[in-house]
């Protein structure tokens, strides 16, 4: 019998929107099995995401209110094995990463990083990956008796109708030995404030054909503005000092895989093209008609970004 | 016989390759727009052990042989001509004639400098009306108490004005029977007084690689700073010229190498007429001969290389490969600018460049005249007739 | 402070892959060290040259091949290279207990890695690593700094950076904007040829993922052109998205 586990990632008193989607994951892969949430430290977010899961495990302890990656596993790991879990979903993103193989550890389980595809087969969890700067697909499978399982957001559908009441257990977690571990301190927040960007629908991309910070901050920022999409940058234009390491895609940077991708001034080298080539629909604006990038398009938009850009946002504008 | 590169060799080759991606290519289009000395781009080959290839670890250099050197200088030339350029003459003129020539004491002196990079060489052969005939040079030595007076002008130098040290070649025997045999060579430093330099050639291509000539006005040069003895310096210079011909031959590789690529990218992407146009024979033809030309110009330079690591000489080979390199260069050059069309005319691509680049390797280093004068010379020498022995 | 830095040989960017029976095939002249990894290298020789480590072990886990990335990490400055060699495709967490042993055996109180692996596009090794090593872990860091017995770092967290600090010994992974990686010169380049080089057999330890098929798919784009004057391209461009993309 399997038994899957959702581990709940919250902000601000509401649950994240990829553990959220894991949920009617879970749902669709246990079938007629029970489904468990874990959630840390907050019974509000229990609450919120009881209705759709049979059981949920509120894990209360010292230093779980702003847990760090060792107190988080320790917590999801008394889950667990409370749960008798055979299979652990958890959202991709840098908590997940973090975590998730921590978890496949301590429990001597596997981990499949970033699958999609999730299922079983012949007693093995089983699913798809990429590999090799996303230019390859993977079809991995479990070894273990227990896999943990990190999935991106968007992968999965957002849960639709509540799947039943359930039950929220209060799990107490005792501290973690060497509670003396990493001490996160103070955050700074990146950007604006703006959609997360490896959660955003839509994404606008600048890269060193925008030529300066001035240029990014009226054509790019403005137009992601106008689209309330997240703004993105090429290493080229984070080594120019136009933009922070946040807003990085591609290799060194982070993966993004929108509904649709607009990229501003980018030529289109291997190593930006892995962190965005599964996105939905791609535009490539570029006045260089040879750019890699085009031939990863499905709109290839020829011409200079300082007359295309302000064009387009007026058309999107005459639009509504 | 083993036609690959040792592992050795190939793992070197990576790393120039990679540094000269990253460190030399991106400042190449606007040093040619804007030229200066790239002195940091120069440090940093300095650091990487590229201004002292062939000169051994106990002065400071690789100690590496002229095959490492040729496929070295070859991904420098891939990136930047220029930079090349003065690689090659600092590694292959001044440094190695004082490492075959020079006493201890001067070894120990200038080659620990020059191999770092902390100091760059030059050649001072060449004069306005001395080329070819470089043994008709006009500038004199004249013996004076504890050294000499130099007096005269030189050409065409490579790093002119630039360049800590200068090995200059100049008239201790000016009567006229003495010929090739009344020339000297001195290492002058750049700061000696009487030494000036004219303002920068403006040459159509290479233009990073500052070129000047030098007027001698009564320069002093002391006695240890003269390299090997009275009447030997044409000589010295002519037994470097092979490696440096070598070193010529690898740069005109790379500039060539560079251009093949870009013509055979545009090819692949261009579309005409429905399709890629290297799919055209017209266009698909033109690339195999330029590549068929670039290949035996390799291997005749790698064989060159070989030849002079086993033997103090190596004249003809490396004549021939000067000779071969130089004009595929050239030949590969052309072609990519025909293969990119209007492109190939712009200064946006950087094809052009390539090509003016090129120009200039069928003639410094002895123009492909010489080369074929030597070559002509070698294989009467080896057929055992006679022939009055030419100067240079 | 003995420091190790982990490194992996990896396919480059421009490397041409194929597949073969299942697996993905890359043409062999591509491979070199994986450039996430370069930081951490970059970070422990930075160390050692500031007096604040003694020794900087570079240790891979691979075939044979490994060697190449273990000797460039050489060439930037390491002191001495271990291979724990197997053919076996190992998962990070299936590597994570030999190479906490190797982490051990060394001495070490800093274990650096990248970020990111290039070939399995994995962020796992690290946290799987610190886990067996039972060290914290500062994943994704960006600024770094010892002060005494404790690591004090920046790093990048879902929604922005964080400053974070722990007791040694710990875990560090690496990614670009922790600091500028030198390349290797070619006098270091040889040097490295006479530092000491140590082969581990590796026996006994099992997958925990395994690999059961690969693909190279190529996604089919639209591959619409547009070029011309700005405004009719942008209008011609929002009704495309709307209409035929249904992008917008």
């Amino acid at each position: 019998m399997d038994v899957i586990l959702v581990a709940i990632e919250h902000v601000d008193g509401a649950p994240r929107r990829g553990s959220l989607e894991l949920l009617s994951a879970a749902r669709a892969l246990a079938g007629a099995e029970p489904v468990t949430a874990a959630v840390v430290a907050d019974a509000g977010v229990a609450d919120a995401v009881a209705p759709f899961a049979d059981r949920v495990l509120l894990l209360e302890g010292d230093g779980l209110r702003a847990p760090n990656h060792e107190r988080r596993t320790a917590a999801l790991a008394a889950a667990a094995r409370e749960a008798g879990a055979t299979l652990v979903l958890m959202a991709a993103g840098r908590s997940g990463q973090a975590v998730a193989p921590r978890l496949a550890v301590r429990l001597g389980g596997s981990l499949l990083e970033d699958v999609a595809g999730l299922r079983r087969d012949g007693g093995a969890w089983l699913g798809e990956r990429l590999a090799y700067l996303s230019r390859a697909v993977l079809t991995v499978r479990s070894e273990a008796t227990i896999a943990i399982a990190t999935v991106k957001a968007g992968t999965y559908p957002a849960p639709a109708a509540a799947g039943g009441r359930g039950e929220v257990r209060r799990v107490p977690i005792a501290s973690v030995v060497g509670d003396d571990l990493a001490r996160p301190g103070e955050r700074r927040a990146a950007g604006r404030g703006r959609v997360a960007l490896e959660e955003a629908e839509v994404v606008v991309c600048g890269g060193r054909g925008v030529g300066s910070a001035e240029a990014f901050e009226a054509l790019v920022v403005g137009l992601a503005d106008d689209l309330g999409a997240a703004v993105a940058a090429t290493r080229a234009a984070v080594d120019a000092g136009w933009r922070p390491y946040a807003e990085q895609v591609g290799q060194t940077g982070k993966s993004v895989s929108p509904r649709l991708y607009l990229a501003v001034g980018v030529s289109g080298a291997v190593q930006h093209v892995s962190g965005m080539n599964r996105s939905g629909t791609v535009v490539a604006i570029n006045k260089d008609p040879e750019a890699p990038l085009f031939q990863l398009a499905d709109y290839a938009v020829v011409g200079d970004v300082h007359a295309v850009v302000p064009a387009l946002r007026s058309a999107l504008a005459g639009m509504d | 016989m083993d036609f690959a590169l040792s592992d050795e060799l190939l793992e070197l080759q990576q790393a120039v390759r990679a540094f000269a991606r990253r460190e030399i290519a991106p400042v190449a289009a606007a040093l040619d727009r804007d030229p200066r000395f790239p002195w940091p781009t120069l440090r940093r080959m300095g650091e990487m052990g590229l201004l002292g290839v062939l000169t051994p670890e106990a002065y400071g250099g690789l100690g590496l042989g002229h095959l490492a050197y040729a496929v070295l200088l070859e991904e420098v030339a891939a990136a930047d001509a220029s930079h090349a350029t003065i690689a090659s003459v600092t590694n292959g003129l001044p440094q190695a004639m004082i490492l075959r020539h020079g006493t201890e004491v001067q070894r120990r002196r200038w080659l620990p400098r020059l191999a770092s990079g902390e100091w760059i060489g030059a050649f001072c052969l060449t004069e306005a009306h001395a080329g070819s005939d470089a043994a008709a040079l006009r500038t004199r030595a004249v013996p004076v108490d504890g050294g000499y007076r130099l007096r005269g002008s030189k050409a065409w130098i490579t790093s002119g004005g630039e360049a800590h040290l200068y090995l200059v070649l100049a008239r201790t025997d000016p009567t006229t029977e003495a010929g090739a045999r009344g020339i000297t060579a001195f290492v002058v430093e750049r700061d000696a007084p009487g030494l000036s330099f004219g303002a920068p050639e403006r040459k159509l291509g290479q233009h990073a690689a500052i070129t000047a000539g030098a007027v001698l006005d009564d320069v002093f040069v002391p006695s240890d700073q003269r390299l090997g003895a009275e009447g030997q310096g044409f000589v010295l210079a002519m037994d470097a010229l092979d490696g440096g011909r070598v070193g010529i031959a690898a740069q005109a590789l790379g500039i060539g190498r560079a251009a093949l690529d870009a013509a055979l990218a545009h090819a692949g992407e261009r579309r005409a007429f429905g399709r890629p146009i290297r799919e055209f024979q017209g266009v698909a033809f033109r690339l195999a001969d330029v590549a068929l030309r670039l290949d035996a110009a390799r291997l005749l330079t790698h064989r060159a290389a070989w030849a002079l690591d086993r033997a103090a000489r190596a004249t003809k080979e490396a004549a021939m490969a000067k000779l071969a390199a130089s004009e595929a260069s050239v030949d590969a050059c052309d072609a990519a600018i025909q293969v990119l069309g209007a492109y190939g005319y712009s200064a946006d691509y950087p094809v052009e460049r390539y090509w003016r680049d090129a120009r200039v390797t069928t003639i410094y280093e002895g123009t492909s005249e010489i080369q074929r004068v030597v070559i002509a010379r070698q294989l009467h020498r080896e057929h055992g007739r006679s022939v009055p022995e030419p100067v240079t | 402070m003995i420091i190790v830095t982990y490194v992996k040989h990896v396919p480059d960017a421009e490397a041409r892959l194929s597949t073969e029976g299942g697996r993905i095939a890359v043409d062999g002249a591509s491979f070199a060290l994986d450039g996430m990894d370069e930081y951490g290298v970059e970070q422990a020789v930075r160390w050692k040259e500031a007096g604040i480590a003694r020794e900087v072990v570079a240790v891979a886990l691979g075939p044979a091949a490994a060697e190449t990335a273990l000797r460039t990490a050489l060439a930037l400055g390491a002191d001495r290279a271990v291979l724990i060699e197997t053919d076996d495709d190992l998962d990070p967490v299936a590597q994570a207990t030999p190479l906490a042993d190797a982490v051990r055996r060394a001495g070490a109180d800093v274990l650096f890695v990248g970020g990111k692996q290039a070939d399995w596009d994995s962020a796992a090794l690290g946290p799987a690593v610190a886990e067996a090593l039972g060290w914290p872990l500062c994943d994704w860091a960006i600024e770094l700094r010892v002060e005494g017995t404790t690591l004090e770092a920046v790093h990048d967290v879902d929604d922005g950076v964080e400053a974070w600090s722990a007791p040694l010994p710990a875990v560090v992974t690496t990614q670009q904007g922790l600091n500028e990686p030198r390349y290797p010169t070619l006098p270091n380049i040889m040097k490295a040829k006479r530092k000491p080089f140590e082969h581990v057999a590796l026996a006994g330890v099992a997958a925990r993922t395994s690999t059961l098929a690969a693909a190279l798919p190529s996604r089919a784009r639209r591959g619409v052109r547009l070029e011309g004057d700005p405004a009719a391209v942008a209008a011609d461009l929002v009704r495309r998205l709307r209409d035929e993309a249904k992008a917008l």
